[in-house]
Order: C-alpha cells, then sequence, then structure tokens
C-alpha cells in the first residue's frame, strides 16, 4: 500500500509538468482593463483637456498672483510678493511631460497609420506644451525626453536656443503636413474637442503659435528659425509668404477649448468649492482699475461688485497686513467657456502690432492693435462701448514714444490673456510690460522671477544630467534668466 | 495559554447542604455535655462495622440502621463529608461510636433513642504528625509543593528536597497541590510517613497549534514562533471588529486601525512593515480558506484630504467573522512558520479555526450568547469656548451687513469677540437671516459634544452542537445590530454558520465548513477631512455657534434644493451629511471548504479539500443637491464581486523507525482568484433628492474594473523527531503565478523555490538544568518566502481608459516590467520557551530578522522621460526584532482562588537598507496637500516623515522675524511614524465562580502629524490660541541681529491669527507632529458563572454574565482624540498622517451567556 502510493504520487507530481502548471497563464494575464493598442484620434482629447486644465488652474494659482489679476489674502500665499516655493515646479513639469508622452505618441501611431493631419496636429500639440516648459524651466530634457517606454530614464537636458530652433522645425512640419491634409472624417472630427477636425483651422492655430513664439524669442537674432533669424522669419510669414502662413484671422479662430459643461468637457473650476474661488482672494487695484477707467465691459463677466463699484486690493501688501476683501471672481467664471484659451485672435492682432511697431514687419501696427484691443471685447460677446479706442491709456498716438506704445498693446493683450497658462507672466519676463505697481512687500529683490526652479526631485532622479544643466544654463533658482531673456 | 483550574466542588458541596439541611429541620438540643456522655444502654447494643474510606454521613446511616438510634446534627456540617475508617466486626455501639468520634473529630451525646452530633473543638482533637516527601516522576523531590489539610486552614509547602513536615487531625485529607503538576489528595490514617508522587500535567506542554496549510502540530515540536488565542481571549470585551481583541496579546503583531467608523477595518501587521509597495498584510486564513479577495482593502479610492470625494470605511470580510463562531486563532508570525504558504507567506499568517460540534452529555447542547455594547466618546481636543466666530480684529459680531458693520459671519475661525456678556445681531433660525435684535454673544460649549450620541451594538448568538462518535455537527446563528456615535450610521450583520463532520468508514471521514454573513448598512459615514465628513464640520464649527440652528438642514420650502447653513460656506450641515449624504453597502459573504480524509492505514493519510471565499457586495454613495462638492447632487453604485477558489491535497505519512518519528506531507493545490467591480457614477442629478442613473443628467460614467490571477503550486514537509525531544522541520514550496506572465510567454510565472528549515529541542528532556528550570525548549528557523505576486497586470505596456471621454486613452503613468519577479522575505529566527519553577513561570522570546528583498517598486523616475514610475524589483528593507511573552501563576489552590499574570512586549527595528540605483528617497504617503512626506531613504526607516519646520538658530532655538517665527522652505526628517516598541501587561484573577481580568497596553517612540490640530489652531479653535489675543505676544525664541549673531525675541506679534498660524498652522509639520505614546487600559472583565448545583438545579449546562469595558482610559499627549489610528487612503490604511480622525471611544458592554 505504502509503495502504490508513493508511486502514485511521484507519477503525478511527473504528468504535472511545467506547462500544466501554467496552462492559460498568458491570457489571465492580460489586462481587460486597459487597452494594449491605440490610435491616434484616441490620444488628443483627454490629453488637450486634462492639459487646458492643469494650465488653467496654474494661471489661478501662480500667474494671475505674479501678474496682479488678483491677490491672496491668505498672508502666507506670497506669489504676489515674488515668493515661488520649490515645491510649486513639480505640477507643471509632471503635467507637461505627461501629455507629451501622449502627443508624441498620437504622432507615432499616427505615422503608422499615415495621417498627416494627426501628425501635425500632434506636432503643434507637442511644440505648444515643449514652449510652456522651456518658457518656464530654461533649459529641459527635450532630444531624449518621453522615451523611457524605450528604456531612456535618465534624458539629458537640452539647450533653449536648441529646443526652440527644433519647435520650428517642428512647426514647419505640420504647415506643410496640413496644407497637404483634408478634414478628419466625422467619426474623428467629433473626437476633436478644439477644432472638431477643421484642418485649416489647426493650420492657423500651429502658424499662429510659430508667430508667438517668434516673437517670444525676438530678443536673440541667431538664425534658429528654419535657418532664418526671428526677425527674418516673420517677415517671411507675414510680409513674403502669407498665403504660406494662414494666421487665425477672427475669434471665431481662436483655439480656445470651450468648456461645455457637460463632463468630460467642464473647466477645471466647475467642481471646486465656490468658497476656494471666490473668498481667499480679491481682485488687484490694477486689473480693476484700467477696466473701470475703459469702462470696458468684460469687468461684469470678470469681477463682482464691491461697495456698489468694481474695486481692487493691492498687490504685495506687507505680511501681517491683509487688506480687506473688495470685488473677487464672479461664481460664474467657474463654469465660463472661454477661460479655455490657447491662443485667440486677439493674442495675435496684437503680436502683430509688436512685430510691426518694431519694425519686424511691414504693416499698420495701429490697425493690428486696435483690431486686437476691441476683439478682446468681442470675443466675450460684449459690444465695445463707444469711444473705447479713445480712452488715455487705450489711445494710440504715433507722437508717443515707442514704448509707451509698446505697453499699450501689453495692456490689452494682458487682458487678451485672461487665465492663459503662463503667457501674461512670460510676455511680462520679455518685455517688461504691461508696467505693474510694486508693492512694499514684495521679497525677492523686488524682481519678477524670471524662471521656475526644476522640481527638488529631478535632483535625485536625473542627478547627473540636472547637474550638467545647471552648470551650463546658471543657478537653479528663480532669478536665473533663460536664454530667450539674456 | 492555559486556563486557570476550577476545584471539583461537586461531592462536598452536596453533602455539606445536606447537612445544613437536617440542622435546620431538628430542634435545637437543651443542652450538651462534656465529652461523650453515655449512658449505659449503648455499651450493650450491638454494632458491627467495617469501613474503608466511608464519608462520615454514610457511616452514621449504617449506625442507624443497625441500631434504631437517630443522629442528630448541630453544626458539624463539614464533617460530614470526611472519610473514616472503622474495623469493628463484633462490637457495640459504644465502642463504634469512640471509634468513629476520634477519627471524625466530633462528639456524641447520647439522649435516650437519640445521639447528638457535634464538632470536637479543634484542641479537643488529638493532632497527628505526619511528615513524608514529594517527589516528580523521576524521583526527584519538588520543591514548594503545597500541602493543605482540606476544609482547614492547616498547611505548608515542602523544603529544598520535597520534605514535609506538619500536624493534622487525625483522618484529615491533604491535598498536594503543585503548577504544572495532577493535585494528588490522601486520608491520613495510621501511618505517619506519606511520600507523595506528582504527576507532571501534560496536557499544559502538548498543546496542539493549527499550522500553515491546516495542519495541526504540537507546540512542543515547532521551531518557529507562534501565539495561540482562545476564544474566549477573542470574545473577552467585544468589539465591533474581533480582530481589536489581538491588541495586547501576541507580541509582534500591529493592529493599524482605521477608525473609518462603525465598520472600521484593521490592518493586522506582523513583524513590521517589509514592502515598499505597502501591501504588508498578513495572510488571513479562515480553514484553510485564505481571504484572498474579499478581505481586500476597503475605501473608495479617494483619499482623505480635501478631495471631490471622501473615503469610505466599508470593512473587510475579516471584520465579518464572527468571534463566537471562533474556536482558535494561531498567529504564524514569521516566514520560518509560514514558508509552506510560498508566495503569499511574506508577511505572517494568522490562521483562524471555526469552532465543530462537541460531545454533550445531554446529546445536544444550545448556548445563547447576547451581548450588549455602548461606546461613547472618551477624549476631546482642548477646544476654546471663550471667544467667538470672526477673523483677525474683529471686535464686534455681525450676521450679515447690520448697524453695528460689515458681515463677519462668512468665517469658521474664531478670532472674533470675546464672550463678555455683549450683544449682537445675530442669526435667528425662525427667519432664516440675521436677528432684527441683538441678542446675548454666548459660547454654545457643547456645540460639538451634543451632535454624537451612545453608539450600541447587540449581539446575540444561537448556537446548537453535538456529536457522536462519527458524527457531529455545530449551527450557529447570529444577530448584531449596530448604531454609531454618529447620528444615522450603523449596520446590521447576520451569520450563519454550520460545521459538519462524518466519518463515513473507519477510513473515510467528510466534513465541511460554511460560513454565511449578511451585513447591511443604510449609512456608513465618510471619513478624513473633507465636505462630507462630520469631523471636517467639527473641526469648523464656530464657538457660537447653536446646533439647534442646524437641525433643520433644508431651507424653508426648498427640501432637496438648497441647504440651510448659516455660517462658512465651505461647511456642508452635519445634519444635511448624517440624514442625507449616504453610503450604503450590503455585502453577502460566504467562506467555507469541503475536505475529505482518507485512512489508507496507519501511517497513510490522504486530505482533499476545495474551499471557496466569495462575496458579493453592493454599494451606493448619494449626495443631494447644493452641497459643497457636488451643487447638482450626485450617485453612484458599485457592485463588487470577489472570489478566490482553492482546491488542494496532502498526502500525509508518518511512522517510528526506532528512536525516529518521521513525518512526511506533501501535496499541490490549485487557486483562482477574481475580483470584479463595476462602478457607476451620475456626477450630476436632474430632479433633487432621486438617487437613480434615470436621472442623471450627464451620461453616466462606467468604470470597470477585473483583476485575475492563478497560482499553482507544489509542496512537501517533512518533519523527524529524534526521540521526542530533537526536531527538525524542512519544507518546500514551488509556485508558479499568473502574476508574472506576459501575453508572449508564461517562462517568468515559475516564481523562486521557498524553503525553510527549523530545528527544535527540549533542552530540559536532553540535558539535567537546575531546579528552577521546569521546561526548557530552543528553536531555529531559516526561510525563504514571497509576498507581492498576488497583483496582475505590471508585466505589460498597456493604455488607460481616458474616464468620461468617448474613445479615450492615454498612456500609462507607470513603465510596466515584463520580467518582474515576487518580493523576497529570507528570515532568520530563534527562540526559546522556558519555563520555571514548576511552569509557574512561563517565559518565551523570539528575536528574528526579516530582509525583504526584491521589492517590487513602482520606482519614481523623473517625469521627462514621460512617465511616473517604472515597475522593478530593487531595494532591500530590514526587519529585526524581539518578542516576549510572559505568564507567571502567582496563585492557584484548588479552593479556587487564582491569580495569573501575563504580557508581551515587541520591538522592531526597521530599516531601508537599499533602494534602486538611482533613487535616493521613495515616497511613501504624502501628507495633506503634500504637506510633509513619509519617505524611504536608504538608511531610514519606512516610517520617516519629512516636512517643513522651523527655522532654528544653532542651539536650536526658533528664529523669529518681526515678531514671527519663521519656517525653512527645505523639507527636513522630523520623526518615525513606526513605534519603537509595544508592549501589554495582563492579569487575571479568579475566585470560584468570579473572575476579574484587566489588560492593559501602550506603544512608545513613534510620532505622526495631526491635522485636527493644525486645523483647529489656524481657526483659533483651541486653548493653545488664547494667549495674546488682545496685546499680540512675544514668541519664545530668538531673533538674528544684524551682525548674524542672535537675541532673545523682544518683537511683539502684533497679528495673532498670523502668529499662531505660522506656529500651528497645517504647513507647519514640525510643530503639529506629536508623539502617538499611549497607555491604554485596554480590556476589563468581570464574570460570574453560575455555580453547577445552580446549574444542574435550572438544568442548565453553563450560565455566566459578565460586564466588561474596552479603551476605557486613554492616557496619551496626543492633541486631538486617538493616538492610535490609521488614515483611510486610497484603500489603504495609513500611519504618520491624521487627517481629521474620527472620536476615539470606550466601550461598555454586558454579555450574558446561557447553555442549555
Amino acid at each position: 500500500m505504502k509503495k502504490l502510493l508513493a508511486y502514485a504520487f511521484l507519477a503525478a507530481a511527473s504528468i504535472t509538468t511545467f506547462s500544466a502548471c501554467t496552462k492559460g497563464f498568458e491570457e489571465l494575464n492580460i489586462n481587460p482593463n486597459q487597452n494594449p493598442n491605440v490610435v491616434p484620434e484616441a490620444l488628443l482629447a483627454p490629453a488637450l483637456t486634462d492639459l487646458v486644465k492643469r494650465n488653467m488652474d496654474r494661471a489661478f494659482r501662480i500667474t494671475n498672483e505674479l501678474m496682479q489679476v488678483h491677490v491672496s489674502r491668505v498672508d502666507n500665499d506670497e506669489f504676489h510678493r515674488y515668493v515661488i516655493r520649490s515645491a510649486e515646479a513639480d505640477y507643471m513639469w509632471n503635467a507637461w511631460y505627461t501629455q507629451l508622452t501622449d502627443f508624441r505618441d498620437m504622432y507615432t501611431s499616427a505615422s503608422a497609420v499615415k495621417s498627416s493631419a494627426f501628425m501635425s496636429i500632434a506636432r503643434i500639440c507637442e511644440v505648444w506644451t515643449f514652449s510652456l516648459l522651456t518658457d518656464t524651466f530654461g533649459d529641459v530634457p527635450y532630444a531624449e525626453a518621453i522615451q523611457g517606454r524605450g528604456g531612456v530614464l535618465l534624458p539629458k537636458f537640452d539647450r533653449q536656443e536648441d529646443i526652440y530652433r527644433d519647435l520650428f522645425t517642428k512647426l514647419e512640419e505640420a504647415n506643410t503636413l496640413l496644407k497637404a491634409s483634408v478634414n478628419l472624417p466625422a467619426d474623428q472630427a467629433q473626437l476633436d474637442p478644439l477644432y472638431k477636425g477643421d484642418i485649416a483651422k489647426w493650420r492657423k492655430f500651429g502658424n499662429s503659435l510659430y508667430l508667438r513664439l517668434l516673437l517670444r524669442v525676438s530678443n536673440r537674432t541667431d538664425a534658429i528659425a528654419n535657418g532664418l533669424s526671428p526677425q527674418a522669419k516673420l517677415r517671411d510669414m507675414v510680409n513674403t509668404n502669407p498665403g504660406d502662413y494662414p494666421l487665425i484671422a477672427d475669434n471665431a479662430e481662436s483655439a480656445i477649448l470651450r468648456w461645455s459643461g457637460t463632463a468630460p468637457y467642464q473647466s477645471p473650476f466647475q467642481t471646486y468649492r465656490t468658497a476656494d474661488f471666490t473668498s481667499f482672494s480679491s481682485m488687484s487695484e490694477f486689473f480693476i482699475n484700467n477696466l473701470r477707467e475703459w469702462n470696458d465691459p468684460r469687468l461684469a463677466k470678470w469681477a463682482t461688485i464691491s461697495n456698489g463699484t468694481y474695486e481692487g486690493i493691492p498687490s504685495g501688501y506687507l505680511p501681517a497686513q491683509i487688506p480687506a476683501a473688495k470685488s473677487t471672481y464672479p461664481t460664474a467664471l467657474m463654469t465660463e467657456p472661454l477661460l479655455g484659451n490657447i491662443l485667440n485672435y486677439p493674442e495675435v492682432q496684437l503680436n502683430l502690432a509688436e512685430a510691426a511697431l518694431r519694425g519686424w514687419i511691414t504693416g499698420d501696427a495701429k490697425a493690428y492693435y486696435e483690431t486686437g484691443a476691441t476683439s478682446g471685447i468681442t470675443l466675450w460677446g460684449l459690444p465695445v462701448p463707444s469711444g473705447f479706442l479713445a480712452n488715455t491709456d487705450v489711445k494710440w498716438d504715433p507722437a508717443t514714444p515707442e514704448a509707451k506704445r509698446l505697453d499699450q498693446i501689453h495692456l490689452q493683450k494682458y487682458y487678451a490673456l485672461f487665465f492663459t497658462d503662463f503667457q501674461q507672466w512670460f510676455e511680462y519676463r520679455r518685455t517688461g510690460h504691461p508696467v505693474l505697481p510694486l508693492g512694499p512687500g514684495l521679497r525677492n529683490n523686488r524682481q519678477m522671477p524670471a524662471r521656475i526652479n526644476y522640481p527638488v526631485y529631478v535632483q535625485s532622479l536625473n542627478q547627473v544630467n540636472y547637474q550638467a544643466a545647471v552648470a551650463d544654463q546658471g543657478p537653479d533658482d528663480i532669478n536665473t534668466k533663460v536664454w530667450w531673456q539674456q | 495559554m492555559r486556563k486557570p483550574r476550577y476545584p471539583h466542588l461537586g461531592r462536598g458541596w452536596r453533602s455539606a447542604l445536606v447537612g445544613l439541611g437536617l440542622a435546620a429541620l431538628s430542634p435545637a438540643p437543651a443542652a450538651l455535655a462534656n465529652a461523650l456522655h453515655l449512658s449505659q444502654e449503648p455499651a450493650v447494643v450491638p454494632c458491627a462495622l467495617t469501613v474503608r474510606q466511608q464519608p462520615l454521613a454514610e457511616v452514621l446511616a449504617s449506625i442507624e440502621q443497625q441500631t434504631g438510634y437517630r443522629f442528630l446534627y448541630v453544626d458539624q456540617a463539614n464533617r460530614l463529608g470526611r472519610r473514616i475508617s472503622v474495623e469493628a466486626p463484633h462490637s457495640n455501639l459504644q465502642a463504634v461510636l469512640q471509634l468513629v468520634a476520634a477519627q471524625a473529630g466530633v462528639q456524641f451525646t447520647v439522649q435516650e433513642k437519640r445521639i447528638l452530633v457535634k464538632a470536637t473543638a479543634p484542641k479537643a482533637t488529638a493532632d497527628v504528625p505526619v511528615k513524608g516527601r514529594v517527589a516528580d516522576a523521576k524521583g526527584a523531590g519538588l520543591p514548594g509543593v503545597s500541602i493543605r489539610v482540606k476544609d482547614s486552614t492547616l498547611g505548608t509547602t515542602t523544603t529544598n528536597d520535597g520534605s514535609y513536615q506538619l500536624s493534622v487531625p487525625n483522618g484529615s485529607t491533604l491535598i498536594f497541590s503543585f503548577i504544572g503538576y495532577v493535585a494528588e489528595q490522601l486520608t491520613v490514617g495510621e501511618k505517619t510517613t506519606y511520600d507523595v508522587v506528582l504527576r507532571e500535567d501534560v496536557t499544559s506542554l502538548d498543546e496542539v497549534v493549527v499550522t500553515s496549510l491546516g495542519i495541526p502540530r504540537e507546540e512542543r515540536e515547532l521551531g518557529f514562533a507562534n501565539a495561540k488565542i482562545s476564544n474566549e481571549q477573542l470574545t473577552e470585551a467585544k468589539s465591533n471588529n474581533w480582530t481589536d481583541a489581538l491588541s495586547g496579546k501576541v507580541a509582534g503583531l500591529n493592529l493599524i486601525r482605521s477608525g473609518g467608523g462603525p465598520a472600521g477595518s484593521n490592518r493586522i501587521i506582523l513583524r513590521g512593515e517589509s514592502s515598499l509597495a505597502g501591501d504588508n498584510d498578513a495572510l488571513i486564513v479562515v480553514d484553510g480558506v485564505v481571504l484572498g479577495g474579499s478581505s481586500r482593502a476597503t475605501g473608495n479610492g479617494s483619499s482623505a484630504y480635501l478631495q471631490s470625494e471622501s473615503p469610505v470605511d466599508f470593512g473587510t470580510s475579516l471584520n465579518d467573522i464572527n468571534p463566537e463562531d471562533i474556536e482558535s486563532v494561531t498567529v504564524l508570525k514569521g516566514p520560518g512558520a509560514t514558508a509552506l504558504y510560498g508566495a503569499r507567506g511574506g508577511n505572517g499568517a494568522v490562521i483562524i479555526t471555526t469552532k465543530s460540534g462537541k460531545a454533550r452529555p445531554k446529546g445536544i447542547g444550545v448556548t445563547f450568547n447576547s451581548n450588549s455594547a455602548f461606546e461613547s466618546i472618551s477624549r476631546w481636543p482642548d477646544y476654546q469656548y471663550e471667544y467667538g466666530q470672526g477673523s483677525a480684529g474683529e471686535n464686534y459680531y455681525s450676521y450679515g451687513n447690520t448697524a453695528d458693520g460689515p458681515s463677519t459671519r462668512s468665517t469658521s475661525s474664531a478670532w472674533g469677540p470675546k464672550f463678555n456678556g455683549q450683544s449682537f445681531f445675530q442669526y435667528d433660525p425662525a427667519t432664516n437671516a440675521a436677528g432684527t435684535e441683538r441678542t446675548p454673544w454666548v459660547a454654545q460649549p457643547n456645540n460639538r459634544k451634543d451632535f454624537f450620541q451612545t453608539g450600541k451594538t447587540f449581539t446575540n448568538t444561537v448556537s446548537i452542537d453535538g456529536a457522536t462518535d462519527r458524527t457531529s455537527v455545530r449551527l450557529s446563528l447570529t444577530n448584531l445590530q449596530n448604531t454609531w456615535i454618529i447620528p444615522n450610521t450603523g449596520y446590521d450583520r447576520n451569520t450563519v454558520a454550520l460545521s459538519a463532520s462524518q466519518k463515513v468508514t473507519d477510513k473515510l471521514q467528510v466534513s465541511a465548513k460554511v460560513n454565511y454573513t449578511n451585513r447591511a448598512s443604510d449609512n456608513l459615514p465618510s471619513t478624513g477631512y473633507n465636505n462630507q465628513t462630520i469631523m471636517y464640520w467639527s473641526i469648523l464649527q464656530v464657538p457660537n455657534g447653536n446646533l439647534d440652528w442646524l437641525r433643520d438642514y433644508w431651507a424653508p420650502g426648498a427640501v432637496g434644493v438648497t441647504q440651510r447653513y448659516p455660517f462658512s460656506s465651505l461647511v456642508d450641515n452635519p445634519y444635511l451629511i448624517a440624514n442625507e449624504m449616504l453610503n450604503k453597502s450590503n455585502r453577502n459573504s460566504l467562506t467555507g471548504n469541503v475536505q475529505v480524509n482518507y485512512k489508507f492505514s496507519k501511517d497513510w493519510n490522504l486530505m482533499l479539500r476545495s474551499a471557496l471565499d466569495y462575496s458579493y457586495e453592493a454599494r451606493s454613495q448619494q449626495r443631494p443637491k447644493d452641497t459643497e462638492r457636488y451643487k447638482d447632487g450626485m450617485f453612484r453604485t458599485q457592485s463588487i464581486f470577489s472570489q478566490e477558489v482553492n482546491h488542494d491535497f496532502l498526502l500525509q505519512y508518518s511512522h517510528t523507525f526506532g528512536k525516529f518519528d518521521v513525518s512526511a506531507s506533501a501535496g499541490g493545490s490549485s487557486l483562482r482568484n477574481r475580483y470584479d467591480k463595476n462602478e457607476l457614477r451620475a456626477e450630476r442629478l436632474l430632479y433633487p433628492q432621486v438617487f437613480t442613473f434615470a436621472n442623471s443628467r450627464d451620461l453616466p460614467i462606467a468604470l470597470p474594473y477585473r483583476a485575475d490571477f492563478a497560482v499553482n503550486s507544489f509542496y512537501g514537509l517533512a518533519t523527524v523527531a529524534y526521540r521526542k525531544f530533537l526536531y527538525l522541520d524542512l519544507t518546500g514550496r514551488q509556485d508558479w503565478t499568473s502574476t508574472l506572465a506576459t501575453a508572449n510567454s508564461v517562462q517568468a510565472s515559475r516564481v523562486p523555490f521557498y524553503p525553510s528549515a527549523s530545528l527544535s529541542t527540549i533542552v530540559s528532556d536532553l540535558v539535567p538544568l537546575p531546579e528552577v528550570v521546569s521546561f526548557a525548549k530552543l528553536r531555529a528557523s531559516w526561510a525563504r518566502v514571497g509576498s507581492g505576486g498576488t497583483t496582475p497586470y505590471l508585466t505589460a505596456y498597456t493604455y488607460a481608459v481616458a474616464t468620461g471621454f468617448p474613445s479615450g486613452l492615454s498612456n500609462p503613468a507607470s513603465i510596466a516590467n515584463a520580467g518582474l519577479k515576487p518580493r523576497s522575505t529570507e528570515s532568520i529566527e530563534l527562540g526559546a520557551d522556558l519555563r520555571f519553577l514548576r511552569n509557574r513561570i512561563g517565559l518565551d522570546v523570539t528575536v528574528y530578522r526579516n530582509n525583504t528583498s526584491n521589492q517590487i517598486l513602482s520606482a519614481p523616475i523623473d517625469r521627462s522621460a514621460g512617465y511616473n514610475e517604472v515597475v522593478i524589483n530593487a531595494g532591500l528593507v530590514r526587519n529585526q526584532g524581539l518578542e516576549i511573552q510572559a505568564n507567571g501563576t502567582v496563585l492557584a489552590n484548588p479552593q479556587g482562588l487564582g491569580w495569573r499574570v501575563y504580557g508581551t512586549f515587541t520591538a522592531n527595528r526597521n530599516k531601508v537598507v537599499e533602494l534602486a540605483d538611482s533613487l535616493l528617497t521613495y515616497q511613501l504617503q504624502r501628507g495633506p496637500g503634500g504637506r510633509g512626506t513619509v519617505e524611504a531613504r536608504p538608511g531610514g526607516s519606512m516610517g520617516a516623515i519629512y516636512g517643513r519646520g522651523y527655522e532654528r538658530a544653532p542651539d536650536g532655538q526658533i528664529i523669529y522675524e518681526n515678531g514671527y517665527p519663521v519656517l525653512g522652505d527645505a523639507s527636513k526628517y522630523l520623526g518615525s511614524a513606526l513605534p519603537q516598541w509595544k508592549a501589554s501587561a495582563g492579569t487575571e484573577f479568579s475566585y470560584k465562580s468570579l473572575r476579574l481580568s484587566v489588560l492593559f497596553d501602550g506603544q512608545f517612540g513613534a510620532k505622526a502629524y495631526s491635522l485636527t490640530n493644525a486645523s483647529l489652531a489656524e481657526g483659533g479653535k483651541t486653548t493653545a490660541t488664547l494667549p495674546g489675543r488682545y496685546n499680540g505676544i512675544i514668541g519664545q525664541g530668538v531673533v538674528r541681529n544684524s551682525d548674524g549673531t542672535f537675541r532673545p525675541n523682544d518683537v511683539v506679534a502684533d497679528n495673532i491669527v498670523n502668529y499662531y498660524t505660522i506656529h500651528y498652522g497645517r504647513d507647519n509639520v514640525e510643530a503639529n507632529l506629536f508623539r502617538t505614546d499611549f497607555i491604554k487600559l485596554r480590556e476589563m472583565r468581570l464574570d460570574y458563572a453560575l455555580p453547577a448545583p445552580l446549574l444542574s438545579k435550572l438544568h442548565l449546562t453553563q450560565a455566566s454574565v459578565g460586564v466588561y469595558g474596552r479603551d476605557l482610559l486613554i492616557i496619551s499627549n496626543w492633541p486631538a482624540f486617538d493616538p492610535e489610528f490609521g488614515t483611510l487612503n486610497n484603500g489603504s490604511i495609513d500611519l504618520g498622517f491624521e487627517l481629521g480622525q474620527f472620536p476615539s471611544t470606550r466601550t461598555v458592554g454586558l454579555n450574558l451567556t446561557v447553555g442549555i
């Protein structure tokens, strides 16, 4: 009996071979909750929507404080005093590179199915996102970035100059590809939340972005824009070959992710607690006073009435001297479709105005300026008040010094860029306009931060490349000027 | 664990009662003469008596029968049981009475045909000197043996060589007793020397414990530490989660409690946390069924700090086990004990055995148990009720803009005016607006406490069991009803447990166990710090807020549409939260097994078993309209199906070869686990108060989730015992797990072989030890086991579904790893089981070192690589520790007086030895809003808390600037969340049917962050924020001089809000870190069991009543409620950060058990 059993057991053990012990395991470990495959149209809407939401969130948290749109009434929130804590860096770094992974993957999968439309849409989104990254941080991982799946876990940093050179190449590529593209078929068009598959509009957005970025680097004269200097490329686009570089030509063509209010197209503020959006800050004096002076109808959309009128509080107040609450954001802004702005028509016009004013392109700076200023109001569905362009600060007078007119352009652009990621701050860093009042409580040597530090964790997780970047660019603090700012 | 011995009272009691009864009936004798006044007559009355060792009562009865005389008893009840011997075959009554009187210590007075019986005064009795020696079975003298004379106070103890000497009345009964030995009795007769041999009470040493795979083993042969907990220990002081009862009873066991409401989950951690991925929980096995799916972490994926939703503790099926059905729990602490669980044994195991039917004197036994428990809040933060609502510097109050000034109503801070008898325009609940007249400005000091109620839990169990030599059956039914301290929360639970076993033939036995539980709740509270939680409201409640103003939580005429909350718009009305923001749950779970044993021969046995753990749970969450997080309302449901099926076999062989006892087993198992969770969400509703998906404003969101895995295994176990004092155990297990397979290959699914070896030796049987050591066992074990192999889908790169987007996909945040291995723990353990002074003192000491390597890390990478993290095997975490369990019997005498003490001590040192190459730190937890982290850094521990703190001068003093303390921007090490050591001490007194037990336990050496404290302080609601409100304050610290030196701070901080916010606000992680040291009066119980004679009169087999208390007292400096907490976060229960914890409660209960 004993022997019999022992043999039986041995036999059973040997029959149960390797394969029996793993039978069906391949199928069992295929994740039913996720998809092993991807098509380009599946990636666009989630990535773009998430990106715009995050940009709005940061505009609310950082840009609007640095740029005196509103002022925090929480004493230890000190952006308005030019204090940016090192932990602020992670949010953008992580968000932007996350979406870049999707945009790059969109390009790859679009190439595989030979969809020139999605290849170029992917390029435009990628360029836009990388421009946000490098404008915020300076030198960042670029050529080796977003290749973790291929095993590149420690990407090296690239110089901003080199990054911009490649961004311009990619925008040319997108423009060329789109020229030959047709509108997306209906089933794909509905997955495009920005332009519903209208290729012409995407092309205009891409070129308008080109315009914005050329201006961004216009302090430099290196031949970085596909063999031309920024100034020369501007002329090429606007004056020499305007037909090859169509730009956003009216408010309707603006790149705005308009929030419908229905999931998933909901403003990030829609789910905020009302008090979190309105109660801990008031609008700034600077922001309110200009609009009030111009009798600007946007004021009613952007601020609440305080003591029977619109009034703001000073930015940069002294520690512990918190001003009493005045006008705040109205709750209607929490669901406002237009806050999903990426790049709008007024900005394009005002960019052209600056280029014309500075003589980089030929054209009527005044016309660009006035179209930009008034379409900033009409974009919000509001009538331009009579005499708006005759207001002291608005009126275009060719006799005034260029700097004064430059400030006028940027003041209008400041309002056109309401809640638009970090654009107000980028433009202020580049031009110093609009000129902001400086409060007594400012820190950081009363200097507007010139960049944001790299995330602290990068110092350990990508140590060697981080150190090389710091050695090349300068100290990793908020006052080191990026390449285009030098 | 030995039960206190109760004396056998039976016969002595009965005769005593008879005697007393007779005495009461008899007329008292008029006069009693001196000793033995006998008339002439008895001398001629013939009487023949030959008795040996018969009770006096019977002897006298036989005399009555022979002679016709009647005995009358006076005050000699305790003599009637005394056994006497009389050798008088041809005698007369007088002579016989003389003989009897001498032996029984009584005197007789003959009055006509009656004989009065009276106890002799002790002095009058001639004492007999007796002596002798008490020895054990081997002949060695036993010192310290207690010798008592039955029914008297006489007694002595043996000397060092075991000899004794004392004088006792002739005919006395001597009782020899000694801990660990069976007591002996003898009656003193003619002899004067009585040598006694005491036998060891072997049952206490040969305790059987259930080990891995449900294999029962004798404790003495085990080479690893274990702890066995009996049913009594679990049900002593019941709480809603029976695992609470493990606190303080097992060295090396750490319970992490979510404190998440009535269904609060506990995590059981054995020998420290070892997995950086967080899955550190011990394996839970019920009757061979691994609770593999249904005990999955609870919660709903939200974290505890200001997310759109808040975590809800839905409990786990481990909680739902009915403690009344548990026979015993064995805690297998280390890999040495759990190596047979292979890839799942890395975290130790808790083996639960449920009750089976037992043979009963009446055939079947019916037991009824009723338990009522009342829970009340035991601790509160130091709230201040001196100043009312208001922002800084507001010396008036105005509800809305009034004649007194602009509105100050919307803040939830309490920096406002002092309660000084003044009047202000305040809220008028009648008009739901500002009052038209000023009303007195008064504090409402009970406006938090009165919201809560007494929690009540009623548990009733009926069980029926019985057994014959072939069949045993037990059936139990339990109903539990709970209402918790937050109104409108609680749950009901019904459990049916059936156990049946049948010996079909002498060789074939079939048995089955089934446990079915239904647990239903109409509302479980949301936890954490957020709008849906009561504690968030409680923190933001203002001192002048009247609770009555909140009871009508809908605005008049706007039921379901507009909520009424007169203060800060950040806060939801607590009554709305309790009555309308409901989290429902209904869970049906079934665990059970069917087992067949076939005994081929004396040596061979085959066991086949199929086990199932199944549960289905329907959950829902509903939020009405006009709540802060869901202005349009919300409705979500989750259907959760989970199942684990395991089939296994075990072939066992045992045989004795001369001096060797050999047993060997080989087996295999096949396991399938499935978890299926389907969630539907309507994030906005159309019509108020209708919670259905048909009422969704948007397309409902579907979130399906499924996880499957399978493990196939072979294993073997061999034990060799040499002369029953040297034991060698060898085990080995080979697993194949599907979670490591990829779509193309199963190559990786064969996991490493898991071996273990353990050795134990009974030293006391091997070499002569000093007298004081009565038993000594040494043990050692080595093992390598795995863990973490049950998370599927880590091996393939897949795109995540972008929720809410039609055809939306996103790249994953994590890079998959096709070559993944399970985590591996290598363990060495040494231990000793020592018993001293004839087993009066027991001491069990274990030291261990566990190295857990190949951690499955989602290692963070620079996001610029495109991903948050990459899944890798790396890292090494070491846990080293010491565990001591001790018990001592101070008193144990057969009269029923018992006193025993016991205690445990645990120290564990956790060290992160290494991480992956490029990784300098690994974030394990984030504090509220990123304030503070728990990070694993090489050289540190897994509980290391980092965060912002004060800038300090070189001498450590806080630096002030303009009167305010300065916080540094950098994150620095601030303390550890892991306790350094834990200890417990318990004692139990018993006297006859009364029993009192008390258990204290405590933990020391850990710290945690308290958001409750921070948030209360920011709002000026703790007494700590009172100083300086009118005049400013000068903080204790230094100011930096322009030359870099420091001087004591001399600047007044005028803005007191700012001052306290920097000091105590949530950004200051350092100042909000408090010691979580505590000592708790964990359990206290007083029991009375009805004595046997009364029971038999009532026709009961047992009856007892007990009152108990749980967590009656907490000694701690923790500023919030309970220093012993965990925070429910994304389905895990974390230490380190307290985020709006629920109040700590004390439970007082009454327990009644009746057996028929």
